[in-house]
């Protein structure tokens, strides 16, 4: 058998396919990223801006398994802030506005000097299979490309179908032609291919909104970034603005709803809940009579604005007089129409928790081809994909993350485990074990997995041991300073009975947050003058430890499901017991533990207790 | 081996029973266990149960035993190849059989119960992941409005489960007082027929009788009692022992005293603070032989009921009263709303105490995502009941019921 041309080729220089490339060149692959534009790597398509509420700890997560992500914004980001301060540390969560030209050339040029990635200008319209393994993708420019592993990030591409009004146009993304041979090569290979929508807002020119109308949301000061590992840069931040619809948009909206492709009927494939387009808000929502909108800039060196919150489809000069009913937005001037999106995607039901497809060994799917939406859900996909291929070539067994280790593994377990029937976005709400899956921990969750693969510096994985000692002996310091109640100003009132207090019972109250339990902690003790990173994680460790010791429990048990191991060959035909709708979901989904088919919807505990017995009988009898 | 008592949480000895210890290995699971042999019929066995339940042993679920049995390798081949069938069955059985009382306004009851909870945790997911949707204080408190109700339905239902034994079980009425004050004579008087001995001398009730009559349609089971003597120091004999624990398992007491007797008021009074019941009816024996009649009146809390089983007067209203106790405790058939299982009720505990935890979480403004933690053990419980909870679920509730997202 002759060397093939690459070990893995990315179909794709999305973020999916960019984390992915660079993971499996740090394990050593020869890795190839074949895509339209050498020049437009992890293109910033709709939203300027990373993170947000659970995908920040996506992007944490990424980060500290080695990714890419969280690097790139730190160097191109405009504005930084944390949302949920006024929450619990579990939910706090770091949002950036990227300036999306220099994010997109921060991720060239990084890949440009990384050994081992080639980049092809070309675009893929089949995937050769031999023997029931990847053996190769061709372009449309004829090329047939060799590899022991294909990974398809395709993002939106995929028989890419745009709506503006009653206008059509087969793209990628807006000026980005489709791509339409994979879609069938992929039917042809057997794989189910389902249709999902998404949309965009119009962009604006910011020179032509009156921004004195508009509510300023300034960044957070000292900046919190995002990498572990990216240098401390100082910048003037840029101002978001919040402003609102009015009657007058309610009203035109409404009025004009029938000519917008998503009601006309024109597109019938579902679309996110989570960002309905502004038509799909006021139709759902019709008591609520005004929709917030922000104004997020672009970048430092344009003038255009995304306006969050307006996502729409209507026809272009219907768009133009909407967006001047907006408040501040009266003369807004449109650099490009907003517009919904129809792109072919495969029921991730097909994909392992590798991400390797279920059909054909050594081809993984990531990103938006699983019918996720958003960078952050991609780029995490991209990473696993890109580290499963590489152990794949090795065979080596695969790296799952489970859902209480993290948001990665919550993510992908639901793909495994879920019928998508609208693109899947990542919601602190979806993480069970959401107190121990926080930003802060990223690193005590997945570090030693990082070190084990190689995908993290060994100076790094030492320097974090540090941290994470002196995080331990500041919880133990707190929990046994005790100070005079007396000397606690204010925030002593909440203790009326007692005299003295610990410092770690003062972080636990309610009401009282960790910045300012924490402020108090430094008067009292010298020990306590440690930058904020090591002391915070004492605090928040504080904070949560009954709830974590009690989640630890529930963990526990998850856990012992989760060791349950059905095999990928299990038959479940003819199984005793078993209800009928019971086998078709099993057959399906083909779950990869018992714990993982208990969360399969139309599986019962009855059901599982059944298969729990044959497997047991199945593990006795030698194969 | 060992043979010995079941004791209660204070110390008062529930049945004599035998106890085996199986080390690990050795068991049927292949995990250290002990099993309990008692007496008597399913009342005892309950009574154990709830027990060992409130002090924090867990029912097993269905099928568990046998599943662990499995996971330790105590089955063989053979034997596995055998049991797998069984257990298909008994699982499914017991699942049908859950189905079955899970059918009906039980289960819409508990359906609702957990949707209402739903709501609940959706606002307050809502709020976390869509901080910028400015969910206000009023729907907060909105909240914890709603999960205090949520918590009295709870407490309703795990009452029930009282009122759900009577109907499996009947209705347990105990004649009790001190000796020679005529419970025997009233026994035979409800029962129409001289079933208990009657004589003079003090004590001649040695040991229970338990028989069962009808009233107004309700199966009840009247226990006649040897004369309990709470107020000597002296050391109780087996009949007294048994009397106290009937009186302590009852759904009515009938606390009889001799009111020919001088100080019999205040003899009442002491006797009945040391005898914790749920309900009780005084009943005043003896009457023909007082030269005055008695005020009607109550004697502290209780009303007494005047009667005399030798000149058969007050009956009527006896009867009445009596009936009238009965009915009060027997579950609303109408409505269906019983728990019948212990383990239902556990769970049911459960889901209460976690609302309770997160319900004071919000009144004192503690970050939400401690209380949706709470919250959701709450759920699980209420699952573990009736089906499962999908995280998707809550999330289709956040976005049927609010506008939100960018
Ligand atoms: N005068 C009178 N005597 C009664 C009445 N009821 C019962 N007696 C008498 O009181 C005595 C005791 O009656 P029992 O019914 O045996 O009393 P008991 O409470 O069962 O007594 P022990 O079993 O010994 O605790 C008997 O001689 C009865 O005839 C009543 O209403 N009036
Ligand atoms: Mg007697």
């Amino acid at each position: 058998m002759t060397e093939p041309d690459y070990d893995i080729v990315v179909v794709g220089g999305g973020h999916a396919g960019v984390e992915a490339a660079l993971v499996a060149a740090r394990m050593d692959r020869r890795v190839a990223i074949v895509t339209m534009d050498a020049k437009r790597l992890a293109l910033m398509s709709c939203n300027p801006a990373i993170g947000g509420i659970g995908k920040s700890q996506l992007v944490k997560e990424i980060d500290a398994l080695g990714g890419l992500m969280a690097e790139a914004i730190d160097a191109t980001g405009i504005q930084f802030r944390r949302l949920n301060l006024s929450r619990g540390p579990a939910v706090w969560s770091t949002r950036a506005q990227a300036d999306r030209v220099e994010y997109t050339q921060f991720v060239c040029d990084y890949v440009e000097r990384t050994e081992g990635i080639e980049i092809i200008e070309d675009i893929v319209d089949g995937i050769t299979v031999r023997g029931g393994s990847v053996a190769a993708v061709q372009t449309v420019s004829g090329r047939q490309i060799s590899a022991g592993a294909v990974i398809v990030c395709s993002g939106t591409f995929l028989s890419g179908l745009i709506h503006i009004g009653e206008e059509k146009i087969e793209a990628g993304r807006m000026g980005e032609p489709a791509a339409y041979g994979l879609s069938e090569s992929l039917r042809e290979l057997g794989f189910e291919v389902g249709r999902l929508k998404t949309g965009t807002p119009p962009r604006l020119d910011g020179d032509t909104i009156d921004w004195s109308l508009c509510q300023p949301q300034p960044g957070e000061v000292p900046i919190p970034f995002f990498s572990c590992r990216s240098p401390r840069r100082q910048f003037d931040q840029v101002p978001c603005h919040l402003t609102y619809t009015t009657d007058e948009t309610k009203r035109l909206v409404s009025a004009n709803q029938h000519q917008s492709p998503i009601f006309s009927g024109q597109i019938s494939s579902t679309g996110p809940r989570y960002c309905p387009s502004i038509e799909d808000k006021f139709h759902r929502f019709p008591d609520k009579e005004s929709h917030q909108i922000f104004l997020e800039p672009e970048g430092n060196g344009t003038n255009e604005i995304y306006p969050n919150g307006f996502a729409t489809a209507l026809p272009r000069d219907i768009q133009k007089v909407a967006i001047r009913t907006v408040r501040g937005l009266e003369q807004a001037v449109i650099t490009q129409s907003g517009y919904a999106i129809e792109y072919d995607y495969c029921p991730p039901s097909q994909i392992k928790p590798s991400l390797e497809t279920k059909s054909v060994h050594g081809l993984f799917f990531a990103g938006q081809i699983n019918g996720t939406s958003g960078y952050e859900e991609a780029a995490a996909q991209g990473l696993m994909a890109g580290v499963n291929a590489a152990l794949y070539l090795e065979k080596a067994p695969p790296f799952i993350l489970d859902r209480s280790e993290a948001y990665i593994g919550v993510m992908i377990d639901d793909l495994c485990t879920r019928t998508i029937t609208e693109p899947y976005r990542m919601f602190t709400s979806r993480a069970e074990y959401r107190l121990a899956l926080r930003e802060d921990n990223a690193r005590d969750r997945l570090f030693r997995y990082a070190h084990k693969y190689g995908l993290v510096e060994s100076d790094e994985v030492e320097e974090f041991s540090t941290l994470q000692t002196r995080t331990n002996e500041l919880v133990a310091l707190l929990e046994k300073k005790r100070v005079r109640v007396a000397d606690l100003g204010s925030a002593g009132e909440r203790f009326q009975k007692a005299d003295r207090v610990s410092l770690a019972n003062l972080i636990r109250q309610p009401n009282l947050s960790i910045d300012e339990a924490l402020a108090l902690a430094r008067g009292f003790d010298d020990r306590f003058q440690d930058s904020y990173e090591p002391l915070q994680r004492a605090a928040i460790l504080i904070k949560y430890s009954g709830y974590l010791d009690k989640q630890q429990r529930e963990i526990e048990k998850f856990k012992r499901m989760e060791g349950l191991v059905i095999p990928d060959s299990f038959d479940y035909r003819g199984i005793v017991g078993l209800k009928k709708e019971a086998i078709e979901k099993l057959a399906r989904f083909r779950p990869s533990s018992l714990g993982q088919a208990g969360r399969l919807e139309g599986v019962s505990p009855g059901d599982i207790a059944i298969l729990s017995v044959h497997l047991k009988r199945r593990g006795v009898v030698p194969a | 081996m060992r043979t010995g008592w079941f004791c209660g949480s204070s110390g008062e000895r529930l049945d004599e029973v035998m106890a085996v210890y199986m080390s690990a290995g050795r068991s049927y699971t292949g995990l250290s266990q002990a099993e309990i042999y008692c007496h008597g019929g399913s009342e005892v066995v309950k009574l154990l149960l709830d027990q060992l339940l409130t002090s924090g042993a867990r029912a097993a679920e269905p099928g568990e035993f046998t599943r662990l049995a499995f996971l330790n390798g105590r089955l063989d081949l053979t034997r596995a190849e055998a049991v797998a069938e069984i257990i298909a069955a008994n699982t499914e059985t017991s699942l049908n059989v859950a189905r079955e009382h899970l059918s009906g306004a039980y289960a819409e009851h508990i359906e609702t119960l957990r949707k209402a909870l739903v709501e609940i945790l959706a606002e307050i997911e809502a709020s976390i992941d869509y901080p910028e949707e400015d969910i206000s204080p009023e729907e907060h408190r909105s909240n914890a409005d709603a999960l205090s109700q949520l918590i009295s339905t709870i407490s309703a239902l795990n009452k029930s489960y009282d009122s759900g034994r009577i109907l499996r079980e009947g209705f347990k009425l105990v004649i009790a007082g001190r000796p020679n004050a005529g419970k025997s004579s009233l026994f035979n008087l409800l029962l129409k027929q001289q079933r208990a001995l009657v004589a003079p001398t003090p004590g001649t009730t040695r040991d229970y009788l338990s028989e069962w009559i009808d009233v107004d349609g309700v199966p009840v089971n009247i226990i006649d009692t040897a004369g309990l003597r709470l107020h000597s120091g002296q050391v109780e004999k087996a009949g007294q022992q048994v009397a106290r624990q009937l009186v302590s398992d009852c759904d009515l007491l009938l606390w009889i005293v001799d009111v020919s007797r001088k100080r019999w008021r205040s003899e009442a009074r002491s006797d009945l603070s040391h005898l914790k019941v749920r309900r009780r009816l005084l009943v005043g024996n003896k009457i023909d032989l007082l030269t005055k009649s008695l005020e009607d009146g109550n004697s502290d809390s209780d009303e007494l009921i005047q009667i005399s089983c030798l000149a058969r007067r007050g009956f009527p209203k006896f009867v009445q009263r009596l009936a009238r106790q009965v009915h009060s405790s027997m579950p609303d058939l109408t409505s269906g709303l019983v728990v019948t299982s212990a383990r239902h009720r556990q769970k049911l505990q459960t889901a209460a105490r976690q609302m309770k935890l997160a319900a004071r979480l919000l009144r004192c403004h503690e970050s939400p995502e401690l209380v949706v933690f709470e919250l959701r053990l709450a759920a699980d419980a209420l699952d573990e009941i009736t089906g499962k909870i999908y995280n998707e679920e809550i999330l289709d509730q956040i976005f049927s019921k609010f506008c939100i997202g960018k």
